[in-house]
């Protein structure tokens, strides 16, 4: 199991919450203290910290970081996994893979995963 | 609604109502427009599939997605291939320039004859210019006009869509279309569940780096007074602006509602 470090300590967290905060200017203490328990229960998941998903899902092609479709197709697999695997309703596990495919898509990793349960999903 | 006001109403709409059908009309409405097009030498390239999305098998729906255009390919409802066939142009071999001479659109005052298009125009010009580098791109273009006539007739149908780019050979697979039908874009349509305002008219580049009057390098002057008269037509509107605090909350509503990350 990956040792972690406090989330907040890794390079593509501070890209995350910050990028957040630019682009949405939602910044409260408990919303991001949720999605960081989110972010962390996915990391346990995945057996990787934060900066190596990110790490993973790039490359580095003539001197330009490039996505590695790859490394996507994986996480996307396994977001989908982990979001399975939540207790409680659909709209809460649509939730925590969406938290989770924020993360990536705030660190430049384009995911498009279609409707996860929102609203006017079936519950349960 | 005037034709001024469609051309302001149009954006590219990204948000749809999954589950509002499209009426089968207003699809039509949209391929009659576009069958109404410009079209050099009346050849008519563009062709089209229509595709509802929910008679799709899932798993070619699957394949149809993109990492960029997965999710406005489950949303919308429709998906409407838009091809250029380039096989046309040898297939009629001038016929329907010589029936714009019969009907008078082309005339010998502008030295339109049969004779003309039989011994001159196929022969010597079309013919060639289908074995020429450029002739997709002469045809891809002509075939954009098609296309934006049935974007603009969505909006005036009270519609929303957007253009996006399709994997071709997936694409080929499941329509099963010609070889030589080269993919252009696809048109996904649907009612929008966005505002149809969108949170205004999106950044355009200023009109004096985009046209010129005379030659290159002499911007064609914006006159004031046209512009304020087209804002009163509502074909120029309010700009969209970054970070404008309505839209922003629309997305976050519109991903709330729909289960989209934020």
């Amino acid at each position: 199991m990956t040792d972690l470090q406090p989330l907040m300590d890794y390079a593509t967290v501070q890209t995350w919450l910050d990028d957040l905060r630019r682009h949405w200017g939602d910044d409260t203490d408990g919303v991001n203290a949720e999605r960081l328990d989110i972010l962390e229960a996915f990391c346990r998941f995945a057996d990787k910290d934060p900066d190596s998903v990110i790490d993973e899902c790039l490359r580095v092609k003539d001197g330009e970081k490039v996505v590695r479709a790859k490394g996507r197709r994986r996480y996307a697999d396994l977001i989908t996994q982990f979001q399975a695997q939540v207790e409680g309703s659909r709209l809460k596990r649509g939730k925590w893979g969406n938290t989770v495919r924020s993360f990536l898509i705030h660190n430049g990793i384009l995911l498009q995963a279609g409707l996860q349960g929102g609203d006017s999903a079936d519950e349960g | 609604m005037e034709f001024k006001q469609v051309i302001g109403n149009r954006r590219s709409i990204r948000f749809f109502e999954p589950e509002k059908p499209v009426e089968r009309e207003k699809i039509q409405t949209m391929l009659e427009a576009a069958r109404l097009a410009s079209c050099a030498v009346n050849a008519h390239w563009a062709k089209a599939v229509v595709i509802e999305r929910d008679k799709l098998p899932e798993d070619k729906l699957e394949q149809l997605k993109t990492p960029v255009t997965a999710l406005n390919v489950e949303l919308a409802p429709v998906h409407i291939y838009w091809y250029a066939d380039l096989s046309v142009v040898n297939r009629i071999e001038g016929s329907r320039l010589k029936e714009l001479v019969d009907v008078g659109a082309l005339a010998p005052t502008h030295g339109w004859t049969h004779k003309f298009v039989d011994e001159l125009v196929y022969p010597q010009i079309l013919k060639p210019m289908t074995e020429s580098p450029g002739y997709a791109v002469a045809a891809a273009a002509d075939c954009g006009i098609a296309m934006c006539q049935a974007l603009l007739t969505a909006f005036e149908e009270g519609l929303g869509a957007c253009f996006s780019a399709f994997t071709p050979n997936i694409a080929k697979e499941v329509f099963n279309v010609p070889d030589e039908w080269i993919p252009l874009y696809v048109l996904l349509v649907g009612y929008p569940a966005e505002s149809p305002d969108g949170g205004g008219q999106r950044p355009r580049p200023p009109f004096e780096e985009q046209y010129f009057d005379g030659a290159y390098g002499t911007p064609f002057q914006r006159d004031d007074a046209v512009v304020e008269k087209l804002k009163q037509a509502n074909m120029i509107q309010p700009p969209a602006t970054p970070g404008n605090p309505e839209r922003m909350d629309e997305i976050k509503r519109l991903a709330e509602r729909l289960g989209l990350p934020l």
